[in-house]
């Protein structure tokens, strides 16, 4: 047998446009079905672990699947915000603990979620570098944010302008980083995570100025009266939060009012859920519901375009089988001499479907061995492939 | 060494009729086989090799009855014991020099390839001239180049007989001799016998003796 | 011999694993409070006991409402398994500092309708916001001691709430909190009854919750301890004492004696009422309410012998 596969093997090298198109017809047909299952076991491992931990999510009425993709997956689609009076309310129902999430600006292309320190409680983050987020102003890095842009504790980050001209007066803000995640498998690697006072400050909601009940410059005193003091756009908008500052800054209206793209709900036992859910069923401004069952919902479709791709791997596959037989008909006639050949010199006619047999073998082997790897690579970068099939 | 007695065959259309009363090979003999073409000079080689079966007689080479063993004895017999040159070489393109002379050793699995074969295979493309060849490719070989890998291919496993078909047919004048020549001598260290059909009648002077196949055919009585 | 030595040295061992076992998870299930001022935790102490770790990582001779946490700092918080707060805009800090939400008190919640506002302040515009100012509430809250006793009673239900199984050592411990609070309580109410009479100077606006509770009346001052104060603001006082007829100033801590010698010489009487906002040198929360207490009846006293306020009826 070994001396079957030396003398295919031989064959092989010495036509290498044949090998490598049989092998890359094979690779191609083995790694299509085995990738796109391995990607989509992929998808749906991470798709429903993260929704599997996340009990309940609370939002604005409107796409629950915007709703879940923004808040687990941090994709860019804004829901419809709530107001912090969301997590008030949920925090007096006493019936889950609610952790509030603002998903909304980016950082070099990475998304910044604001949330409180439970967020990485219930996550399970723990800290790999650094400390966590302690004041205004300060971030913290999932593992591969930190890689990919190559910063550390102590380095700074500036969140990007939604638009470039920014009427408000919006300025970016720079932000300290003072601490690193450890890699967790999730999105969470792929996040900036500050206190969602930081990223009220992003949005300008927080802002810090100088005192102007104190400023000596009347350059930036518009109208100045016994009660009130107006200030013209001179006035320096900070664009860092530091310690000499920090003081400075403050929230102007009711923080109940501000915004929030989800609140996550953690909540005591499922009776509580039951109760929880049943409260906001009939609510004309929120929803609440089970990431996993919107998850599954998106899973049913993705399976149903499985099984069409499925189809059609089939019938390729079925195609380049036939297109196979076909080259080693061919190439029986092409040997016939040799066939002679080897027969004269005292060899059965099965010797040489022996070697045929034995190039299958190898041709096969060598395919399924580069389509398993093509696979395995795949899913390595799975992440960025289902990111990107679900963008 | 080769005995055939009372050997009779024809092909099944019956348009062709062999008749041979009595053969004898001596070990270490050079014979050389002419007659005109379709005198059946070819289809006394594979009786002999046991390719072909005889309708009647006996076949006995080194004492063994060829046409009386089964399928696979005979092929098995044949790869052990009968070397072949034939006239276009029939060396395999995709098979270096070296892995067309141990190709019998790999195919047919009766003859074993261990460090003593390729330690003769290597002194025999060295006696024939062509182990600065071993790596190359036939097609990048001339043709006297090529038959000299074709000899070694046909001597390496020791026969006690080799057959020749008109193994110098397709070589120039001066590489016709010069073959041959190689082709006695290495049979002749091997004490090998040597049964060649040719044209050539200017190289019939080398042989032992040369047997006209005139006087095989018989025609067919119907 | 030898065999009972052997039998007492594995029965040495045994206890002692016993011993490191239950002090390990003593250590691991010990909840750690800390709280942002002194009177909270005070109360976490007296209420938690053993069952819990009261800490309170804010620096000595600073005041905890306009501390600025570093971030080392704000990390005792943050790893804390309840953070106790006073509310009412008290500890600015915690407006821009990382906490774990859910592991938050507002020991003042249950009373946020009763919250005083502090009018004085100057308000500022910038953008569509509007017109807006800072800090507009005081928050000196526990200075009344039935609101003391309501911060108290919020530390004891977080406690109870987070470690049910501790449950009655907590409500025990609350119960006597309480009445130690609200019978220091009664005794203001019953100074606050005399001094009502006549409006009383205050070194420093933090005393807003006491006034509401006991009826003390007064203008507040901006006069620190340590300074001596200048001519302009002792012809304020001056200016007030003879418009209101105070006859009494209380401060957050002794004076420079020239500073009280000089008051006497007006005629107006020094009385301390430590706000107790950090952790005191020597004695307690409780001790050192129990003397502010204890002077302000001095004083009262004293003013009464004098004539110079209410008599009793």
């Amino acid at each position: 047998m070994i001396d079957s596969l030396y003398i295919a093997w031989r064959y092989l090298l010495f036509n290498p446009a044949r090998s490598l198109t049989l092998v890359a017809c094979i690779t191609l047909v083995a790694f299509l079905p085995l990738s796109l299952q391995l990607l989509l076991d992929e998808a749906e491992r991470s798709l429903r672990s993260r929704s599997v931990d996340t009990p309940l999510l609370a939002g604005a009425k409107g796409s629950a699947l915007d709703l879940v993709m923004n808040s687990l997956y941090f994709d860019d689609q804004l829901p419809t915000t709530v107001s912090m009076g969301l997590v008030e309310r949920l925090e007096q129902d006493g019936l889950a603990i609610p952790v509030p999430l603002y998903v909304r600006f980016k950082t070099r292309g990475f998304p910044i979620v604001g949330t409180t320190l439970d967020y990485f409680d219930f996550r399970g983050l723990t800290i790999g570098q650094g400390r966590l987020p302690a004041l205004l102003g300060e971030c913290i890095l999932g593992s591969e944010v930190a890689t990919q842009l190559g910063l550390k504790a102590g380095d700074h980050l500036v969140s990007t302008p939604e638009n470039l001209f920014d009427l408000a007066g919006i300025y970016p803000l720079r932000m300290k980083v003072v601490g690193v995640l450890k890699p967790s498998h999730s999105e969470d690697d792929r996040a900036v995570f500050s206190d969602l006072k930081t990223t009220w400050v992003i949005q300008g909601l927080g802002h810090g100025h100088q005192d102007l009940a104190r400023t000596d410059d009347p350059s930036v005193i518009l109208d100045k009266s016994d009660s009130n003091v107006t200030a013209n756009a001179k006035l320096l908008q900070y664009t860092e939060i530091n310690s000499s500052n920090l003081n400075a800054f403050h929230f102007h209206g009711s923080p109940k009012a501000y915004p929030l793209s989800a609140v996550i709900a953690y909540p005591e036992d499922k009776r509580s859920e039951t109760i929880l859910r049943g409260r906001y069923v009939d609510s004309d401004k929120y929803q609440i519901l089970v990431p996993s069952e919107v998850i599954d919902g998106l899973l049913e479709n993705i399976f149903r375009i499985k099984q069409v791709l499925d189809t059609v791997v089939l019938i390729v596959g079925l195609a380049t089988l036939l297109a196979l037989v076909l080259v080693f008909t061919l190439s029986i006639r092409l040997r016939q001499r040799e066939m002679e050949t080897i027969f004269k010199l005292g060899c059965s006619r099965l010797t040489m479907v022996r070697l045929l047999a034995a190039e299958i073998a190898i041709v096969v082997l060598v395919s399924v061995a580069l389509g398993g790897l093509l696979a395995g690579a795949t899913t390595r970068f799975s992440d960025v492939l289902i990111r990107t099939l679900i963008a | 060494m080769l005995k055939i007695q009372s050997l009779a065959f024809s092909y099944d259309d019956g348009g062709f009729h062999l008749q041979i009363p009595e053969f004898i090979m001596k070990p270490g003999e050079r014979v050389a086989v002419i007659g005109p073409s379709g005198s059946g000079k070819t289809t006394l080689l594979n009786l002999i090799s046991g390719i072909t079966i005889p309708e009647r007689g006996t076949i006995v080479i080194d004492e063994e009855e060829v046409n009386r063993l089964e399928d696979q004895a005979r092929r098995r017999f044949r790869l052990r014991n009968i070397g072949f040159v034939f006239q276009d070489f029939e060396l395999l393109d995709y098979l270096s020099v070296l892995d067309n002379i141990l190709h019998p050793y790999r195919i047919g699995g009766v003859l074993k390839l261990d460090r003593s074969v390729r330690e003769r295979a290597s002194r025999l493309a060295s006696r024939l001239g062509v182990a600065d060849k071993l790596q190359r490719y036939p097609g990048r070989l001339s043709q006297g180049e090529r038959q000299r890998v074709a000899i070694c291919r046909a001597l390496l496993p020791k026969r006690k007989l080799v057959l020749a078909d008109e193994a110098t047919g397709n070589l120039d004048p001066e590489n016709k001799i010069r073959i041959l020549d190689l082709l006695f001598e290495s049979a002749g260290e091997q004490d090998a016998a040597l049964l060649a059909v040719t044209h050539d009648h200017e190289l019939l002077t080398r042989f032992d003796r040369v047997v006209d196949f005139r006087l095989f055919r018989g025609e067919n009585s119907g | 011999m030898t065999l009972l030595n052997y039998r007492i040295s594995i029965a040495c061992a045994l206890l002692c694993t016993q011993l490191f076992c239950q002090t390990a998870r003593a250590e691991e299930t010990t909840r750690s409070i800390v709280a942002v001022n002194y009177p909270l935790h005070f109360f976490a102490r007296t209420i938690g006991g053993k069952e819990v770790k009261a800490e309170f990582p804010l620096p000595p001779e600073i005041d905890p409402a306009y501390w600025k946490p570093e971030p080392r700092e704000v990390a005792i918080f943050q790893r804390a398994d309840l953070v106790l707060l006073n509310g009412a805009g008290y500890a600015g800090w915690t407006a821009y500092a990382a906490l774990p939400r859910r592991k938050l008190v507002d020991t003042s919640a249950g009373f946020r309708d009763r919250y005083l506002s502090v009018a004085d302040q100057v308000t500022h515009s910038h953008g569509p916001a509007g017109d807006h100012s800072h800090n507009t509430t005081a928050f000196t809250t526990w200075l009344d001691l039935s609101l003391a006793a309501e911060q108290a009673a919020a530390v004891k239900q977080a406690l109870t709430r987070t470690d049910p199984e501790n449950g009655q050592s907590y409500a025990r411990r609350s119960d006597k909190l309480e009445k130690q609070l609200l019978d220091l309580d009664q005794r203001m109410q019953s100074a606050g009854k005399v001094l009502s009479g006549g409006p009383v100077i205050f070194s420093h606006p933090v005393y807003q919750y006491l006034e509401r509770a006991y009826a003390i009346a007064g203008t507040s001052l901006h006069w620190e301890p340590h300074k001596e104060p200048d001519a302009g603001q002792w012809a304020l006082l001056q200016e007030i004492a003879t418009t209101s007829g105070s006859r009494l100033m209380i401060w957050e801590s002794d004076p420079l004696t020239r500073t009280r010698d000089r008051l006497h010489a007006l005629g107006i009487q020094v009385v301390v009422f430590d706000p107790m906002a950090n952790q005191p040198k020597e004695g307690d929360f409780l001790s050192g309410m129990e003397r502010n207490v204890r002077s302000l009846e001095e004083a009262a006293e004293s003013l009464q012998s004098q004539g110079l306020v209410n008599t009793r009826e």
